[in-house]
């Protein structure tokens, strides 16, 4: 049990950094949509089917065998973390795309006539409101982040809540005990990042 | 009065018919045939090639043991679960597909001595200069999560303090990763290991030694009662060995350091 508890803060320590980092590509993909620079526009489109239509476990599986094949060497946990980060990065930038238009184009043109510059009225007019409208669809991907970071067992990981557990397993064949508890972890893990979500956006976005 | 001589006369066909049965192998012998259950989706023991004929390290010996008795051979495929079901059924007469020689299994059928050992090796990445099983200390290694020498391998891992163990899904992600550097070595039965080496798939990588681990070694096996046949068969691996068959195959099929058929210390 204390080891399937270390696993879960990996999962989670995984879960929340390639949140972290799919989160700031996913604001720089929306800038790029937003530039009309040509090459930054098909470079982020191309991410973001790429993530999005395809599987996450090739995904990580490429992270890994595929950088490996051109002999760059990621750990199973780089691997992991940059598969769904990846993954991440694609699904957010569409989120964000969505909420983008949700919030009217006039709004940039009056904080531009006010004599702001483009870039001033999106971090400080568009952006906030536009986060407000993704929230929540982020806790839904940060939940699925939780839940990715189990495929990191195709990658030789073996320190994540998934990878303890099938270690766990091979060594005692308790299959179904080990696996019914790896899944009420994972299940309480993702209740309380909703639940937590839930509360911060009620706090942070109120009139 | 009556019955009782009925009784005596049954008694006395009994007696006199049962004696006329002969034993397994003259049985195989009359009947010019021998037919051995043999696995063939376990390269390189047994396996079908581009024709579909059956070939393999098992199939030859199959043939050996025919020519032996002056029969003719008769593959019949059987999956690993199907092996013991087919000779108690009487659709083989020998099995001759790596079957370990388990204590478990010795109480249902006969077992001759062992003739062939699955011995663990480490196979290596060129490049990270290992030669031997104590080099890997300190080295990321990996093998086939869950398996016996997975398990084994961890716990090595673990008792040296260093390094780094890593479990993938299937043989030929470890075979994948060791080329690509990712991990330094791994530790697998040999005929895997020579067969991956040999494949020419996966560059780079070189069988380096044996591993300590506990030894694997299979038998042939028939009806427990056969003792006429196993007392056959059991000469039969012995002399394979003497003949130098023995090592003629493993080199046609395995190839590298020939495995010990014996255990120190102990007969049999």
């Amino acid at each position: 049990m204390p080891q399937l508890l270390e696993g879960a803060l990996v999962t989670l320590e995984i879960a929340v950094l390639s949140m972290v980092i799919g989160l700031f590509i996913a604001v720089l993909f929306t800038l790029f949509r937003l530039s009309g620079i040509r090459v930054l526009n098909a470079f982020a489109v191309s991410w973001i089917e790429i993530a999005r239509n395809t599987p996450a476990l090739f995904q990580i599986y490429m992270a890994h065998f595929g950088l490996g094949s051109f002999g760059i060497h990621l750990s199973p946990y780089a691997a992991l973390l940059a598969g769904i980060a990846f993954n991440n990065a694609g699904y957010l930038s569409e989120n964000f795309r969505g909420a983008l238009k949700a919030i009217p184009d006039t709004q940039t043109r009056a904080g531009r006539s006010l004599g702001m510059t483009w870039l001033q009225s999106f971090r400080l007019i568009v952006m906030p409101q536009m986060l407000r409208v993704a929230f929540l669809p982020m806790t839904n991907q940060m939940v699925w982040a939780i839940l990715m970071t189990s495929l990191g067992v195709t990658v030789g990981m073996n320190t994540d809540l998934a990878g303890i557990t099938q270690a766990l397993n091979a060594r005692s064949f308790r299959t179904f005990e080990f696996f019914a508890i790896a899944a009420v972890i994972y299940y309480i893990i993702a209740k309380i990042v909703t639940l937590g979500a839930r509360l911060i956006a009620s706090r942070m976005f109120r009139y | 009065m009556r019955t009782k001589l009925f009784v005596l006369a049954l008694a006395a066909t009994a007696f006199l018919t049962a004696p006329a049965s002969a034993d397994k192998l003259d049985d195989i012998i009359s009947s010019g045939k021998l037919r051995c259950a043999v696995v063939l989706d376990f390269p390189p023991m047994g396996s079908r090639d581009a024709d579909n004929n059956p070939v393999g390290f098992d199939v030859d010996y199959c043939n050996d043991l025919a020519k032996a008795l002056g029969v003719e051979a008769e593959i019949v495929e059987t999956p690993f679960p199907e092996r013991i079901p087919a000779l108690m059924s009487g659709r083989v007469d020998v099995g001759v597909a790596s079957t370990s020689d388990t204590l478990e299994r010795a109480k249902t059928v006969g077992m001759s001595i062992p003739y062939f050992a699955f011995e663990m090796a480490v196979t290596a990445n060129d490049e990270a200069g290992i030669s031997s099983f104590e080099d890997m200390k300190g080295k990321v290694v990996g093998a086939v999560a869950g398996t016996f020498e997975g398990i084994a391998l961890e716990a090595q891992v673990n008792e040296w303090g260093e390094g780094e163990y890593r479990p993938y899904q299937t043989q030929a992600d470890v075979f994948l990763a060791l080329s690509q550097g990712q991990i330094d070595a791994t530790v697998s039965t040999s005929t895997v290991a020579q067969a991956n080496v040999k494949s020419g798939k996966f560059s780079g990588i070189s069988v380096a030694g044996k591993a300590p681990f506990d030894t694997d070694y299979v038998a042939l096996f028939t009806n427990r009662e056969e003792y006429g046949f196993l007392n056959y068969l059991n000469l039969f691996v012995n002399q394979q060995v003497r003949t130098g068959r023995y090592a003629e195959l493993y080199e046609k099929y395995v190839g590298g350091d020939l495995p010990e058929l014996t255990v120190p210390n102990v007969y049999r």
